[in-house]
């Protein structure tokens, strides 16, 4: 594995919600010389046109996935969306709260996103690019519309539409992203065929996480043999990971497939539960996180997936179930209040794990609710908080043991979350 | 005969119940009155399921055919 520069570059964006972004190995080299079309030009060249077929190729070649979380296969995608006015959405609104990537990414190169965006925007032949920003983060927007006027004055004008998304978790999800392009309440809708194939307006879209449209600018760039040098055999190149990023000290990293997980976790972080994924994430135990790698199929085989790259070790003295219980309070009143099984389930499923942890509820009680919720929504809001809880109960059964008792040894009930 | 699938328009169903009704080989309700669909729609009730996603008063219910294979 290549050596990294990992000193902290301390890049402050305004709004303080990433102290750290590290530099990094592909996305984020260089990132020292600032976010600048100039220093960007110097690092990487002139932006990609590929053709449809050309991207899709070095897509595949690569296989490439997005990185919203979901990790689809972007060529699958593109190929589907290549088609008679198609539409490019870069979602940049990362609606998890945990999640900063997409933020640094802004922060510290916008001008690569923008790149990716031109060229999957040049490879299906279209002129119309939205995309989509927090709106609880309005520096993001200003670097955002500072790097298009960058572009313009440098004779490199990118036509955008940007979008305001609401803060809220389930405003950052697909149909939601559509919905607020459209005009109408930012909250995810059914969708009864893939947005490649029916997405804006009913025509074809390529809507990815603006992560996603990094790795394309960079890949675009610098070419499939390139974008392999870091990563492994099986699954090349890099990912953004964002550490503790509902903590006090956020950490924005990029890492090489491969890397082990013990250059990115310090030694007292590998010694507890780790939340993986973020708050629809998987529970990981001590004893799972020792040999593991970043790398899809060692994730998957520890029963988890990297979702969007969040990273959330327990703090020392923290019981997982106590977490777990007050991440499930959150998540609840984040519902859209618009399906019924979540808007009835998620509340109840609060209240069973809130019994359960704090006074001995039934654990069949948890499991039921958990069953109820699955795949009985517009959106993942509801699997992704079944999935959470689910781990918990698979990962942590000593603990919802002595729960059950009242005898747990390491619940700071008093603490805040 | 190829399966149909009873696909929910969340957002939409309002939970009347209806479709438990009318087809409860394929339908139930949970304990908020929300639809459960147990199974795929099956050659013998396919013409009972047409006409529920008909009665459904909200217009939250579709039949689907199952998405295609991938290799």
């Amino acid at each position: 594995m290549k050596a990294v520069a990992t000193a902290h570059v301390a890049v402050h964006n305004d709004v303080g919600l990433v102290p750290y972004v590290s530099e990094g190995p592909a996305l984020l080299a260089g990132i020292a010389d600032g976010p600048g079309l100039a220093a960007h030009r110097r690092r990487l060249g002139p932006s990609p046109t590929p053709s449809a077929e050309a991207l899709v190729e070095i897509a595949r070649a690569v296989d490439l996935r997005g990185r919203g979380g979901a990790g689809f296969p972007f060529a699958i995608k593109l190929a589907a969306a290549a088609r008679r006015k198609a539409v490019v959405v870069v979602n940049a609104s990362e609606g998890e709260p945990a999640s900063h990537k997409d933020a640094a990414l802004i922060t510290c190169s916008p001008h690569l996103v923008l790149d990716g965006a031109a060229a999957v925007a040049h490879a299906l032949g279209t002129r119309e690019v939205h995309i989509a920003l927090p709106s609880e983060f309005p520096a993001i927007r200003l670097l955002v519309e500072k790097a298009l006027r960058e572009r313009a004055a440098a004779g490199e004008r990118l036509r955008v539409q940007l979008h305001d998304a609401a803060s809220r978790f389930v405003a950052g999800q697909a149909q939601a992203v559509l919905q607020l392009l459209a005009g109408r309440e930012n909250l995810p809708v059914t969708a009864w065929q893939p947005e490649a194939v029916s997405g804006h307006r009913g025509r074809p879209t390529l809507l990815s996480n603006a992560e996603t449209f990094a790795h394309i600018g960079y890949l675009a760039g610098v070419g499939p043999q390139g974008y392999a040098a870091h990563g492994t055999a099986d699954e090349p190149g890099t990912t953004l990971l964002t550490l503790r990023g509902d903590g006090m000290d956020p950490e924005v990293r990029e890492v090489a497939y491969g890397t082990p997980l013990t250059d990115v976790l310090d030694e007292i972080e590998m010694t507890r539960p780790l939340l993986l994924g973020g708050y629809h994430g998987t529970w990981l135990k001590p004893a799972q996180l020792r040999g593991l790698a970043i790398s899809r199929n060692d994730i998957a085989a520890a029963g988890a997936t990297l979702g969007a790259g969040v990273m959330l070790p327990l703090a020392e003295g923290w019981c997982p179930l106590v977490r777990t219980a007050a991440l499930v309070d959150y998540l609840a009143g984040q519902s859209a209040g618009r399906c019924g099984p979540c808007r009835n389930g998620l509340p109840a499923m609060a209240e069973a794990l809130g019994a359960l942890v704090h006074g001995g509820g039934p654990v069949r009680r948890v499991e039921e609710l958990c069953g109820l919720v699955v795949r009985r929504g517009a959106c993942a809001h509801p699997d992704g908080t079944a999935r959470l809880v689910t781990s918990m109960l698979q990962r942590f059964p000593e603990e919802v043991d002595s729960h059950s008792l009242g005898t747990c040894r390491h619940s700071r009930e008093g603490a805040l979350v | 005969m190829s399966e149909h699938q009873m696909r929910v328009d969340w957002p939409a169903c309002k939970a009347h119940g209806i479709c438990a009704e009318l087809l409860p080989e394929v339908i139930s309700l949970d304990e908020w009155g929300y639809p459960i669909v147990h199974e795929p729609v099956k050659g013998d009730v396919l013409a009972m399921a047409r006409r529920t996603v008909k009665a459904c008063p909200t217009l939250a219910l579709r039949l689907t055919q199952p998405p295609p294979r991938h290799a």
